[in-house]
């Protein structure tokens, strides 16, 4: 079908725009039916361009931001949170170590605390013990000092009497000059 | 009022130096010193008769051997006492027999503040002490 056409077409009769003027008449296309639908279609093209492509451009354009600040926004937040994490690790790692420290420390303190009041109740009750073992003591001594004394006392007031009774005058007097040689030295 | 005792004391003893006759208080003197407080009154003059009272009370004591006894003694053991207690303090003392029973047997004598004891009563009394 064509074969004419190109014959046509190759003939060496006006130059090679010629023969395309001539192709395009042979298929029916008129240059100015051409240029009109060029016209329509720039036309179309642009408010296609203008009203269509460029706000869907611009949307897509907007979601495609939106959604990598939404992706760089999640990254960020995970790495936050995986940040925060450890700092919540290390804080509660921070707050076991110092709550045993302080429980260390307070079940030190409570110990030693009963320990000096162990020792110290025992040391009263130590005192104790040798005070009253002391004023046991002491008073069994005055009590037979006391016994002692009385004794004494007695023998002495049995002696005093039995002398006063027994003693004669020339006794008395032999003790006497006996006392007066003691006190002159003779 | 310690000023005028202090006062009182000092010229009780100034009184009690003019009392003396060789060494020893004379009777005399003694009447002549009562004789000038009653004449002159001094300042607190009970205060200063206290004090002189006490000096000669004390000086005759030293001159005396008060010989406390139980049972008999002879006066040449009133005398050998005397002469013992002369000897020993240097100065003429004179013994004054006064008889005590307590004592049960035996002398205690006193010159002064010395006191020398040699009787039952006096080695009895240690036991009593204790």
């Amino acid at each position: 079908m064509f074969a004419p056409l190109l014959a046509e077409a190759a003939a060496p009769s006006g130059g090679l725009l010629d023969g395309f003027v001539q192709l395009l008449n042979g298929l029916g296309v008129s240059w100015s039916g051409l240029i009109a639908q060029m016209i329509n279609f720039s036309i179309v093209a642009f408010i296609l361009w203008r009203f269509a492509f460029k706000p869907v451009m611009a949307t897509l354009d907007e979601r495609q931001k939106k959604i990598d600040s939404g992706l760089k926004y999640a990254d960020e937040m995970k790495a936050k949170l995986e940040q925060a994490q450890q700092e919540s690790a290390a804080v509660i790692k921070h707050a076991q170590v110092e709550a045993t420290k302080l429980i260390d420390e307070a079940r030190k303190a409570a110990k030693e605390f009963a320990d000096r009041e162990q020792k110290a109740a025992s040391d009263r009750a130590n005192d104790l013990i040798a005070k009253a073992q002391q004023a046991i003591e002491l008073e069994k001594k005055k009590m037979l000092a006391d016994a002692r004394g009385e004794i004494a006392r007695l023998v002495v007031v049995t002696t005093r009497r039995v002398l006063e009774k027994e003693l004669s005058d020339a006794e008395r007097t032999r003790f006497n000059d006996s006392a007066v040689r003691e006190l002159t030295g003779a | 009022m310690a000023s005028s005792a202090k006062h009182a004391q000092k010229f009780a003893r100034r009184l009690f130096q003019l009392s003396l006759a060789d060494g020893a208080v004379s009777a005399e003197r003694v009447t002549g010193v009562l004789a000038y407080i009653e004449k002159h009154r001094p300042a607190k003059p009970v205060m200063v008769l206290r004090a002189y009272h006490r000096l000669i009370a004390a000086e005759l004591a030293r001159g005396q051997a008060v010989i406390e006894h139980a049972g008999s003694v002879s006066d040449a053991s009133l005398q050998a006492i005397a002469a013992a207690m002369t000897k020993k303090y240097a100065r003429a003392v004179t013994a004054v027999p006064r008889p005590d029973p307590a004592l049960l047997a035996g002398l205690r004598v006193r010159v002064g503040d010395d006191v020398y004891e040699s009787s039952i009563a006096g080695r009895l009394e240690p036991l009593t002490a204790g």
